[in-house]
C-alpha cells in the first residue's frame, strides 16, 4: 500500500483547482483520473491533431477554462498526475483501490477530495437504443476528441443550457442542427427571467448562445419532450410532442424531425458512487440532481478527511466547480498543516462570496430544470428500460406491484440495476416509477446500494499482486460512464 | 388447541421468511419485521445447496482445508482429518435438502418467483495436490453408505469440466448438491406467506422485545409497540442483539464473507467447485460466484484488497479462463455464527413466547425449508417432525435454557471447538 497526504480524484475543473490550490500551500497532492487527459468533460483538451478553432466556443467559460489549465500547467511539476487510471473503489473511507498502467495499487490518502463530476440523464423513451441516438455530451465528445461528426442532421432535445452549447457546437463542426427542443415552456423562462439578473454576465453568455444559434436558423422550441425515436437499423425520425409543465406529452400536438441523429440529456447525475463507497451520509436534491454527498461550508462530508467539489456533489456547472475545488483544496491543506487559520481564512473568504452569487443564480436554473415526473408516462409497456438486463417497462412495473417498492427489493425481483452499468443508467428513473406508484418519496425510496467495480476491472486484474502491469484488459460490456451513446 | 397467540418473526432474511412461511401455512396471524441492513447473510450468499459438502467441510474447501492445517496431523503419519459436524445436523441439512425440488413448485404457484433451483452436475471438490488426498480420503470414508459421492480421476474431472485448470490431481464428486438463488428463496418464501395472509412490515428496524415477567408480549420499534404473544428472533448475524434487549444472552456473532461475481458468461461450468482457496458456481443468468471469506471482523460489512486478491488468485488458477472475465461486483455479508457451527432454534432463556431461529453460519440457505418447519412446530406447539434438540441455545450452558421437549432423550452435541481455527481468508 501506498500512503500519500493529498490525494484528489477527478480532473475536472473541480479537481483541477483543487490541486492548483494545494500545491500553491506548498503540498504535492496526487490528482487521479480515468481518461487520457484532464480537464473533464468540459475542458479536456482534444489530442494536438485535432485542434481547430471551429470546434471550441469562444465565450467567457472558454477562457476561463483555458486560464485554469494555465495555472494547473505552472504548477504541474510539484504534482503526480495519474490519468488513465481508474478508482474502482473505496476500502474503508480512504483507502482507493486503484486500476490504471502501473497495474493494482491500493493509496491510502490522509484527506481524499472526490471530484467525479456528474452524466447525463436520459430517461427512457420508445426508440431510445436505437444507434443514432446518444448524449449531447456524447456527441460533443465525438466533434471535440475524436473529430468526427456523429452524422448530418442532428435534434438536439431535453433541458438545460448546455443544450445550447452542444447545438452550437455540432453546427460550427458542419451538422445541421433542425432543431433544438426544450421541455421548460416559454411561459416559465420568461417568468425566472428577472431572477437570473441576479447575475448579468452569465445571463448575458446564455443570451449570447442563443442570438448566435438563431442567427444560424437553428429553431430553439420550448415547451416540447421527445415521445419517440423511429428507425430500423439505425434513428430515422423523432417524434415530439407538446408538454404541459409537469412533462407530460399531449399526444395531439405532435410532429416530427427527419434526423439521423439525436442527441438528448434532461440535465445531469451527480456521480456519487465514490462519495457512498467512502461512506458519506448522502441526502437528495432533486434540483441538483439526485442524492449527493452532505457537506458543510468547506466541502467536508460527513466522513472527516473526505471533501467533494463540483458536480459530483451537485450538478452546479463549471464554475461552481472550480470554486468549490479550490475551497476543498484549501480547507484539505489547512487540514494538513499546510495553511495556517489565518492564510486559510483569507484565502477563503473571496471564493465564499463569489460561490455564494454563483449558487444563487443556479438555484434559479436548478429550479427551472429539475426533473418533472411526466417524464416517467412517456415509455410505452414494451420500452427497454434497463439496457444491460433488457428489462421492459411492464417487467418493471410488475415487480414493483409484487412489492418492489424499494430498490434493493425491485433489483432481486426484476435484476434491474444488476448489469454492467450497476444501475447508473436506470435508478433515477426506476426510482421515480416506484415513487409514482407507491406513493413513497424518493428520499424513502433511498439511493441505489454502490458494489465495486466502478468501471471495467478483470478477475485476473485482482488475482495480480500489487504494482504488477502484467494486464490483460477486462473484457467489459460497458462502463459505469457517460450515457448510451 | 388453545387460541394461537400473535406471532412477530423478526428479520427478513432467508430464515425469518421460511418462518414466517410455515406460520402462515399454519394460519398463525404472523407479521414479518424487517429492518433491511446492508449485509445481511442471504444477500451475500452463494446458494450453494450442499448438506454433505458442508457437514464434512468439503462444501467450502477453505474450511476444509483451515481445520486440515490446524489438525496438525501428518507427523506420525495419523489422520485426524476436519471436524465434521455432528450427524444430527447433517442429517438436518439432507433432510431440508430434500425438501427443495417440491417447495420449488410450491413457491412458484405461491408467489410466481422461480428461485431458480438448478440441479447440475452436483458439487466437485477439487484435490489440487497429492498431499490433500490423504485427507479427502479419510473424509470420504467416514460419509454414511446413504452419500451418493464418486473419486474422480483428472481425466474424469476434465471430462465433467472442460475449462478446468490441468494442473489439478483429482475431484471427488457429490452428485446430489446443487444450487439456488438465495435473495429470491427469501423473496419467494415472504411473498407466498404473504399471500397466505402474513403481514409484512419492510424498513422497520425493531429496537427491543418488551417482556411481562417471564413472558413476551411484544416488540418495540422506535416509539411504536407492536404487540405479540410469540416472538421468533430470526436477525441473523444481528440476533445477539435483539435477544439482549430481552436481557438474554445469544452466543451468535458476525462471521464476515466476502464474494466476487463476474459478468455474464456463456455456459463455462457444470458443477459447483470447491478449491483450498475458495469456490465457484455459475448462476442461473450466467455470472460465475467467487466465495468466500471466513473472517471474524465485527458488524464491517466491506471488502479488503487482501479478502478479494486472495478469492480471485484461487479462482483464476481453478479456472484459468476467468483470468480476462470482468467483474461485476464485490461485496460481502455477515454470516450468524455459533462457536459449533450449528443454528439456535427454539425456545431460550425460560422467556415463554420467545424462540430462536439464527446462527445459520454458512447452511441457513439449505437449512431454511427444514428450520422454517422446526421453529413454526415450536411456535404453535406441535410435535416435532424431527429431531431438533440439538439446536436448543441451552447446549453452551444453563443461562440459555430453553424449555426441552419432554421425555425426549437428550441427544448431547458436543461444541466443537474448531471454530477459530476457520478464521481463514488466506
Amino acid at each position: 500500500m501506498i500512503r500519500h497526504r493529498l490525494v484528489i480524484v477527478g480532473a475536472g475543473p473541480a479537481g483541477m483547482a483543487a490541486a492548483i490550490a494545494a500545491a500553491d500551500a506548498g503540498l504535492e497532492p496526487v490528482l487521479i483520473d480515468e481518461n487520457p487527459r484532464i480537464g473533464g468533460q468540459i475542458y479536456r483538451q482534444p489530442p494536438a491533431t485535432l485542434i481547430s478553432k471551429e470546434t471550441e466556443p469562444t465565450n467567457r467559460a472558454a477562457r476561463r477554462g483555458a486560464e485554469l489549465l494555465r495555472r494547473f500547467q505552472v504548477q504541474s511539476s510539484r504534482m503526480t498526475v495519474l490519468t488513465n487510471t481508474r478508482v474502482w473503489t473505496i476500502f474503508g473511507h480512504r483507502q482507493l483501490g486503484v486500476q490504471g498502467n502501473q497495474g493494482r495499487e491500493t493509496i491510502e490518502a490522509e484527506q481524499l477530495i472526490l471530484a467525479p463530476g456528474a452524466y447525463e440523464y436520459v430517461p427512457p423513451f420508445p426508440g431510445w437504443t436505437l444507434p443514432g441516438v446518444m448524449t449531447p455530451g456524447g456527441a460533443q465528445q465525438m466533434v471535440k476528441t475524436m473529430g468526427v461528426c456523429p452524422g448530418k442532421r442532428v435534434l438536439i432535445a431535453g433541458t438545460g443550457p448546455f443544450l445550447l452549447v452542444v447545438a452550437e457546437q455540432l453546427q460550427k463542426a458542419g451538422m445541421e442542427v433542425v432543431g433544438v427542443v426544450e421541455a421548460i415552456t416559454t411561459a416559465e423562462a420568461i417568468r425566472a427571467f428577472p431572477r437570473l439578473l441576479e447575475h448579468p454576465t452569465l445571463l448575458g453568455e446564455g443570451l449570447g448562445y442563443l442570438n448566435r444559434l438563431r442567427r444560424a436558423r437553428v429553431p430553439i422550441n420550448r415547451g416540447e419532450v421527445v415521445v419517440e425515436a423511429r428507425g430500423d437499423a439505425e434513428v430515422r425520425e423523432v417524434v415530439v410532442a407538446k408538454c404541459d409543465p409537469q412533462w407530460r406529452g399531449d399526444p395531439s400536438g405532435q410532429r416530427t424531425f427527419v434526423v439521423d441523429t439525436l442527441a438528448i440529456a434532461y440535465g445531469f447525475v451527480p456521480r456519487a458512487q465514490l462519495p457512498q463507497l467512502a461512506g458519506c451520509r448522502m441526502r437528495f436534491v432533486n434540483e441538483l440532481g439526485g442524492w449527493i454527498p452532505e457537506t458543510d461550508g468547506n466541502q467536508q462530508t460527513s466522513v472527516p478527511g473526505v471533501w467533494v467539489a463540483g458536480d459530483g456533489g451537485g450538478v452546479a456547472g463549471a464554475l461552481v466547480a472550480e470554486d468549490e475545488g479550490t475551497l476543498a483544496g484549501l480547507a484539505a491543506s489547512h487540514q494538513l498543516g499546510a495553511l495556517d487559520s489565518a492564510t486559510f481564512e483569507r484565502a477563503q473568504r473571496p471564493v465564499v462570496r463569489r460561490l455564494h452569487r454563483l449558487r444563487r443564480f443556479r438555484a434559479v436554473l436548478d429550479q427551472l430544470s429539475r426533473i418533472r415526473p411526466g417524464l416517467t408516462t412517456i415509455p410505452t409497456p414494451d420500452t427497454i428500460v434497463c439496457r444491460c438486463e433488457e428489462l421492459t417497462q411492464a417487467e418493471v412495473e410488475t415487480g414493483i406491484d409484487f412489492g418492489g417498492t424499494d430498490l434493493r427489493t425491485l433489483k432481486v425481483m426484476t435484476r434491474l440495476g444488476m448489469g454492467a452499468c450497476q444501475g447508473c443508467m436506470c435508478w433515477p428513473a426506476a426510482a421515480r416509477w416506484i415513487a409514482a406508484r407507491s406513493g413513497k418519496s424518493i428520499e424513502e425510496i433511498g439511493p441505489l446500494s454502490v458494489r465495486p467495480p466502478l468501471g471495467p476491472l478483470s478477475v485476473g486484474d485482482l488475482a495480480r499482486q500489487e504494482g504488477i502491469s502484467d494486464r490483460t484488459p477486462a473484457v467489459s460490456l460497458g462502463s459505469s460512464e457517460g450515457a448510451p451513446t | 388447541m388453545s387460541r394461537l397467540p400473535d406471532c412477530i418473526v423478526v428479520g427478513g432474511g432467508v430464515i425469518g421468511c421460511a418462518v414466517t412461511y410455515e406460520l402462515a401455512k399454519r394460519s398463525i396471524p404472523v407479521l414479518l419485521v424487517d429492518q433491511s441492513l446492508p449485509g445481511r447473510a442471504t444477500s451475500a450468499s452463494a446458494g450453494g445447496l450442499w448438506p454433505i459438502g458442508e457437514a464434512v467441510g468439503l462444501g467450502c474447501g477453505v474450511i476444509f482445508h483451515a481445520s486440515n492445517a490446524s489438525s496438525g496431523s501428518s507427523a506420525n503419519g495419523q489422520v485426524h482429518g476436519p471436524d465434521a459436524l455432528p450427524a444430527v445436523f447433517r442429517d438436518f441439512l439432507v433432510r431440508s435438502n430434500a425438501c427443495f425440488p417440491e417447495l420449488a413448485a410450491e413457491l412458484q404457484a405461491l408467489s410466481s418467483i422461480d428461485i431458480e433451483y438448478a440441479p447440475g452436475a452436483g458439487l466437485i471438490f477439487v484435490i489440487e495436490a497429492e498431499s490433500q488426498r490423504a485427507f479427502v480420503e479419510h473424509v470420504t470414508r467416514s460419509l454414511p453408505p446413504s452419500v451418493d459421492y464418486e473419486v474422480l480421476s483428472p481425466e474424469a474431472v476434465a471430462r465433467l469440466e472442460p475449462n478446468l485448470s490441468r494442473d489439478i490431481v483429482g475431484g471427488v464428486l457429490l452428485s446430489g448438491e446443487h444450487q439456488v438463488n438465495p435473495m429470491l428463496l427469501a423473496e419467494a418464501f415472504k411473498r407466498a406467506a404473504i399471500k397466505l395472509g402474513a403481514r409484512f412490515r419492510p424498513h422497520l428496524a425493531v429496537t427491543g422485545i418488551r417482556r411481562q415477567g417471564d413472558r413476551v408480549v411484544g416488540v418495540e420499534a422506535g416509539d411504536e409497540f407492536l404487540p405479540g404473544g410469540a416472538v421468533v428472533n430470526a436477525a441473523g448475524a444481528w440476533a445477539a442483539k435483539l435477544a439482549a434487549t430481552a436481557g438474554m444472552e445469544l452466543p451468535v456473532f458476525p462471521v464476515r464473507g466476502q464474494i466476487v461475481l463476474t459478468e455474464t458468461m456463456p455456459q463455462t461450468l457444470n458443477a459447483c467447485l470447491s478449491t483450498s482457496s475458495c469456490y465457484l458456481l455459475q448462476k442461473a443468468h450466467g455470472e460465475v460466484l467467487i466465495g468466500s471469506t471466513t473472517e471474524h471482523c465485527g458488524f464491517d460489512v466491506g471488502v479488503t484488497p487482501e479478502g478479494i486478491h486472495s478469492l480471485c488468485r484461487g479462482a483464476v488458477r481453478t479456472l484459468p479462463i476467468l483470468s480476462r472475465v470482468g467483474i461485476k461486483r464485490v461485496w460481502s455479508g455477515l454470516r450468524p455464527g455459533t462457536s459449533d457451527e450449528l443454528p439456535i432454534l427454539g425456545p431460550a432463556g425460560g422467556l415463554d413466547g420467545y424462540f430462536n431461529a439464527t446462527g445459520g453460519f454458512r447452511t441457513g440457505i439449505v437449512a431454511s425449508p427444514l428450520t422454517g418447519r422446526v421453529v413454526a412446530e415450536w411456535v404453535s406447539g406441535e410435535s416435532p417432525c424431527c429431531d431438533r434438540e440439538a439446536f436448543l441455545a441451552d447446549r453452551f450452558g444453563p443461562q440459555f435454557t430453553g424449555t426441552r421437549d419432554t421425555g425426549s432423550q437428550d441427544t448431547g452435541t458436543q461444541g466443537r471447538n474448531a471454530a477459530t481455527s476457520h478464521n481463514a481468508a488466506t
